[in-house]
């Protein structure tokens, strides 16, 4: 008895699935590479904040990379590993504003969860792929980053601007020459 | 062929040296933007690069003095082996900032950068430098130029001769003025013009969309260099998505369509002859292919039901059209929705006006409109001809700045590009399907980069082989160089083995 009660609620689960607002947590790449299979479903996505935030009346459009600089830019010695990549989401001011650092050279972003609506080509906002954001979190506060001089590359700045002044010196020779 | 004698090579080597120097003085801009915003790193970066180029330029002109003038022979060679040098030094801030994966990346993206193309193999670019990202915008903007018109204009005297064929090199044939000199400079006042106007209209849109002000005006600036150098690069890895602002996208489908126009059209409106807009060949036949690929365009999208309402169907599929038409390369969906949801129609008709291109003596790269109007029109005036009676007299016109009969020769020489560009498109669609790539996505990506748009249905990127990667950076500078220049340079170097 209790198996058949199993398998009817799950059948019943199943044939809920595409209705029932079920957050699945996806990542980028799999939203633009099968955009029909996600739009109109309900996902869960995280991704480091990067840019800024971009008000539209009572839309705020934040853009959250997914990509491999999520745990740290080239700048803080992560390895060049690719594109960044990540999607664009459309939140109300209340929740944008948790959002307070975002990605750019001097900054890692503020790691951001949501969930919300997928849309592959949102007729609300000119066709654009994007999330309607319905809950949004912070799940790691965002950091600044320092740009240090490399002793390496100061060495090399030297030779080659010696090298540039001995072209120079040899250059108004000639033409004095001439 | 005649082996050239030593005087010749010190003429290429002192020309090629000033140009060289000019491109490094270039990084000026970048350095004094990194000083600016405090980025060490960067501005010692640009610092060695413009000390090589330097050490490089003035230490070829040391050594080249010669009191020889330029001749035809050496201009075009001097063209070629400018850019090949400004590629290679212009690579090394890039390379030095970590985030190139290789220096073949560094030298994709510069070659990129200075054909106007827009592709580019820089990761991680959302967390670049602001020094690093004006290097990029001020290479595609002095390229759009050309870096032999900044030389032109900045660092040349004299009235012509061999100067002229430094200037046609670059692909651009139409003089505005009888002083090449002139010419160029009437070029540069064309595009500061434009800079000032364009630059000024995007940051008060920024301001708008919530960018803080120095950030929107950066941004302004680089949107605007990308766009009017039709070179498609853009501050952020979602390029023009970025702003998700419909007054924006007009804004840059102004710009980077004045872009795409013959300066020789622009002087004219600037003079007073606003009728040359309309009556020009160029503009005619952009205005039709247009139309004819916008048009099979929506008719892919609407059948694969992406875009449900017809406004969002418009902007999506107009903006991509004229973007790829007019070799710009901004777009405003992700690359991979080319694929994903857009499909092989639309592709094809983005690959259409790609192969098609804009203007001559533009910023555009492709076949360029006033060929595809020469061969309409000697396809038509062969079809009279042989319709009509033996002794018709068979004549065809156009306007192109001033009204010309169509003469076999012209016929000829056009055929002949075409035909280059033609094959220069099989061969890297080719290299991209023995890549292990698709046949639509190979031939999408390769015909972006031979014709200088910048497209990507996402063929291009860091993780692509080496070899394919070469074979874009070739077909880049292919496809700038319009053939002439490049040949030159290979007939040269045949000519000091082989020559008597």
């Amino acid at each position: 008895m209790r198996r058949f009660i199993t398998a009817c609620t799950l059948g019943i689960a199943a044939l809920l699935m595409p209705t029932i607002a079920w957050a699945t947590t996806v990542s980028s790449t799999q939203l633009i590479e099968d955009p029909a299979l996600w739009d109109g479903r309900t996902v869960t996505f995280a991704g480091e904040a990067v840019g800024e935030a971009m008000t539209r009346g009572d839309d705020v459009w934040l853009h959250l990379n997914d990509d491999a600089y999520v745990v740290g830019t080239i700048e803080q010695g992560m390895p060049p590993s690719g594109y960044n990549s990540g999607q664009a989401v459309v939140a109300t001011p209340e929740l944008a504003a948790a959002v307070t650092v975002f990605g750019d050279h001097r900054h890692h972003g503020d790691i951001v969860e949501v969930t919300g609506v997928f849309n592959a080509a949102c007729p609300e906002h000119s066709g654009d792929m994007d999330l309607h954001v319905t809950s949004l979190r912070v799940l790691q506060p965002g950091t600044a980053v320092e740009d240090p001089p490399d002793a390496g590359k100061l060495t090399l700045l030297a030779t080659t601007a010696l090298a540039a002044m001995v072209a120079y010196a040899a250059f108004a020779l000639r033409r004095a020459a001439d | 062929m005649l082996r050239p004698s030593v005087d010749d090579h010190r003429v290429v080597g002192l020309y090629t040296g000033k140009i060289v120097s000019g491109v490094g003085l270039l990084m000026i801009v970048p350095l004094v933007t990194a000083l600016v915003f405090r980025e060490w790193d960067t501005a010692i970066d640009f610092g060695i690069g413009l000390t090589v180029c330097l050490a490089v330029g003035l230490g070829l002109q040391a050594l080249c003095r010669t009191s020889d003038e330029l001749q035809r022979r050496h201009g075009l060679v001097v063209v070629s082996a400018s850019w090949i040098l400004a590629t290679a030094l212009g690579a090394i801030p890039l390379y030095l900032s970590g985030h190139m994966g290789s220096y073949l990346d560094a030298v994709f993206d510069v070659m990129s950068g200075l054909t106007t193309t827009g592709l580019y193999l820089m990761q991680d670019l959302d967390h670049v430098s602001n020094g690093l990202n004006m290097w990029r915008f001020i290479l595609t903007f002095a390229g759009g130029q050309g870096i032999v018109v900044i030389a032109l204009t900045f660092l040349f005297k004299g009235v012509g001769g061999g100067l002229y064929h430094l200037y046609s090199g670059e692909g651009k044939e139409d003089r505005l003025l009888p002083n090449v000199v002139h010419t160029a400079r009437v070029i540069w006042l064309i595009s500061l013009g434009w800079l000032a106007v364009g630059t000024t209209a995007l940051t008060i849109g920024a301001l708008a969309l919530g960018q803080a002000p120095v950030r929107a005006f950066l941004h302004s600036l680089w949107v605007f260099m990308g766009a009017f150098s039709t070179g498609g690069f853009a501050p952020q890895s979602y390029n023009t998505f970025w702003y998700h602002s419909l007054a924006f996208e007009i804004m840059c489908i102004i710009i980077f369509v004045a872009g795409s126009l013959n300066f020789a059209v622009h002087w004219a409106v600037w003079t007073g002859e606003r009728s040359e807009l309309r009556r020009n060949v160029e503009t005619r036949s952009f205005a039709v292919t247009l139309g004819i690929f916008t048009l099979i365009a929506a008719i892919g999208l609407a059948r694969s039901g992406v875009y449900t309402d017809a406004l969002p169907l418009v902007r999506k599929t107009f903006y991509l059209l004229i973007s790829g038409h007019t070799t710009t390369g901004f777009g405003t969906v992700y690359s991979r929705a080319l694929v994903t949801q857009w499909g092989p129609l639309a592709m094809l008709a983005i690959i259409g006006t790609m192969v098609i291109g804009a203007s001559s003596c533009s910023t555009a790269g492709g076949i360029k409109g006033i060929r595809i109007a020469i061969i309409t029109k000697a396809f038509v005036q062969e079809a009279r001809r042989m319709l009509g009676p033996d002794s018709a007299v068979v004549t065809s016109r156009y306007h192109h700045l001033k009204n010309r009969v169509l003469q076999d020769a012209t016929i000829r020489s056009v055929l002949l590009i075409t035909v280059a560009f033609l094959t220069l498109h099989a061969i890297v669609t080719m290299a991209g399907v023995l890549a292990g790539y698709p046949f639509i996505e190979a031939a999408f990506d390769g015909v972006s980069a031979a014709s200088n748009t910048g497209l990507s249905c996402g063929v291009v990127s860091p993780s692509m082989p080496g070899a394919l990667k070469a074979v874009y950076v070739v077909a880049m500078w292919l496809g700038r160089m319009e053939f002439l220049a490049v040949f030159a340079l290979f007939g040269w170097l045949w000519s000091v083995v082989r020559g008597r």
